[in-house]
């Protein structure tokens, strides 16, 4: 059962992105959150799925580092990470670079792009 | 209200603490189903009595056990946290369209105010027609200097928004919104309705003025809400706050260019030959570029740099400029500097530093033998090609003191021949197709005295 990781410690943040692909569980998808940066990197490593919204600005562990732990550390390069920041705050694009994610998303994002996006990694 | 999925509730971790430890103090084998039967916790189920789990009256699965009233409390547990997961879900269903309407909002306004006022016609059109029912989305603004209302840009049924004469009229003075769900018997609507069943309409208000209006309209009856009239309506509001701008800037940008129109002829007036040249290479270049379907933004350049493509001649002295004898070798040398010198000028005004390699580059020949920078072939600025070949046709054609300028077919030859090796091959062939389509013709060049040496292309034109 392929299965889409939320992680972001704002709560309204994540009920968006799960209502946003919530038709997809209709397809057999897992949804799981998490809420900060150690939760999310536990549950990649336990649950592994296939994509990841990994939310920027995150306590305990911010989401570079998730990311680096997971795609150079942990070899995961299967993991698709999309990462999720705010407008306004510049994207490091040469940190993103390094910490290997794939994509990344300003919010507020469009859902309908989102789902897309979602879907097409997916392979729906 | 949103259907719940008892399995993926029962699966949160929370939710199987409490409901396992409840389960597990009553002490008796407990079974729960899904709304189609499927088990999702304990087993058997089948020679037991349930009872429902429901919420708003919909069962969304059962619970069953050995005795009833031992399951109740579980029972009412699981009712309660079904209930209030529905309520969570109602309400993140609701924020989720909120939030989609915001972010396609707020796409709209980051974008919206990049365009002149028919794209801005055209986005608010496109993304009206996606969020709202409509067979015909139109957009009228009225007219400066008629002070009619006048179709700007239109998706749909053509001619829907003759039916809105009436209501426009009533909107432009109200400066209100309106909807009308039955525009047959609407006595705000005109008589001949043209097809419309229903219709939304909203000012294009700036100023606390009506710049004009937005008309949806279906051919069908249809039933339009307050839901799709503010959305609506705000997509409007934001779209007149941009053609607002759109129409000052335009105005402002018709101000700079006459304002470097007026420069250019005071530099020409030094140079008696020029009189009336430079707004006729304007002419020209802007007909060659219609033929070779060059960007708004190009087409904008390249009319401020065929004013100004001369303007370096500020810094050639009154004995060269107006010399009617053949130049020295010398003297040309310093003709020749006012291309560059034109640079030096436009480089102080920000506006204009997008406008220096047509400038720079127009006396450069497409066979690299041209100046100051012996530029060949496509390595010459696009907008330099266009107004070398618009300034040498015009002064081919324009008389001087002591001979008249060649005729109209003659000049054209020259171009001919000279296309390849001083010319783009293909802005004469655009300059051609302007010939053929009757934009460029011999009476639309008044004819003006000039002192200048330009002999025709094989001699470079100054
Ligand atoms: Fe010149």
């Amino acid at each position: 059962m392929p299965a889409i990781l939320i992680a972001d410690d704002e709560q309204h943040i994540r009920m968006l992105i799960e209502q946003t692909l919530e038709s997809l569980e209709d397809e057999g998808v897992d949804i799981l959150a998490a809420q900060n940066g150690e939760e999310a990197l536990e549950t990649i490593k336990e649950k592994r799925p296939e994509l990841v919204f990994l939310d920027v600005m995150m306590p305990k562990m911010n989401g570079f580092d998730v990311c680096n732990t997971v795609k150079n550390t942990l070899g995961m390069k299967g993991v698709y990470i999309i990462m999720l920041t705010a407008k306004g705050q510049e994207f490091d694009k040469e940190k993103g670079a390094e910490s290997g994610c794939d994509l990344y998303i300003t919010k507020p994002f469009s859902p309908k792009e989102l789902k897309s996006k979602a879907r097409e990694i997916l392979g729906l | 209200m949103a259907i719940i999925n008892l399995k993926k509730l029962l699966q949160r971790k929370d939710i199987t603490e409490l409901i396992g430890g409840l389960i597990v103090s009553i002490g008796v084998n407990v079974c729960i189903k899904d709304g189609a039967g499927t088990i999702l916790y304990g087993t058997g189920g089948d020679d037991l009595s349930g009872l429902p789990i429901t919420v708003d009256g919909q069962t969304v699965g059962w619970i069953y056990g050995e005795n009833v009233s031992k399951i109740a409390s579980t029972a009412s547990l699981l009712n309660y946290i079904v209930g209030a997961e529905a309520q969570k879900k109602a309400l993140a269903t609701e924020t989720l369209d909120k939030y989609s309407e915001l972010t396609m909002l707020y796409d709209f306004v980051e974008k919206v105010n990049a365009f002149n006022v028919k794209e801005i016609a055209d986005f608010l059109i496109k993304h009206v027609s996606e969020q709202i029912r409509a067979d015909n989305v139109s957009v009228m603004l009225t007219d400066e200097i008629t002070g009619m209302l006048e179709l700007i840009a239109e998706r749909g049924s053509v001619g829907a928004q003759m039916s809105a004469v009436g209501i426009a009229g009533i909107v432009m003075s109200s400066c209100k919104s309106e909807i009308i769900n039955d525009c047959r018997c609407d006595p705000r609507c005109a008589m001949e309705t043209g097809g419309v069943s229903s219709l939304i309409c909203s000012p294009i208000k700036a100023k606390e003025k009506a710049l004009g209006i937005v008309i949806a309209s279906t051919t069908e009856p249809y039933n339009y809400t307050a839901d799709d009239l503010n959305f609506f309506c705000t997509l409007v509001s934001q779209a007149a706050f941009a053609i607002d701008n759109a129409r000052l800037y335009e105005s402002l940008k018709e101000a700079f260019i006459k304002t470097v129109y007026t420069l250019a002829e005071t530099i020409e007036k030094r140079d008696p030959y020029t009189g009336g040249h430079t707004k006729r290479v304007m002419n020209y270049s802007v007909a060659i570029a219609e033929n070779l379907g060059i960007s708004a933004g190009d087409k904008e350049r390249l009319e401020l740099a065929s004013v100004l493509h001369d303007i370096g001649k500020i810094g050639v002295s009154d004995n060269v400029l107006r010399k009617t004898a053949k130049l020295t070798d010398e003297e040309f040398e310093e003709i020749k500097t006012h291309t560059t010198c034109g640079r030096d000028i436009l480089s102080y005004i920000e506006e204009l530093k997008g406008i220096i390699p047509g400038v720079k580059s127009h006396h450069e020949r497409f066979d690299g033998r041209g100046y100051p920078d012996k530029l060949k072939g496509l390595e010459i600025d696009m907008i330099a090609r266009i107004i070398a070949v618009a300034d040498t046709f015009d002064a081919m054609t324009s008389d001087r003191p002591y001979r008249k300028g060649l005729p109209f077919n003659t000049a054209l030859q020259e171009l001919r021949k000279c296309s390849g090796t001083q010319f783009d091959p293909t802005v004469v062939e655009a300059f051609f197709k302007a010939v053929d389509n009757n934009k460029i013709n011999p009476e639309n060049q008044e004819k003006y005295i000039r002192g200048d040496n330009n002999d025709a292309c094989n001699s470079d034109s100054r």
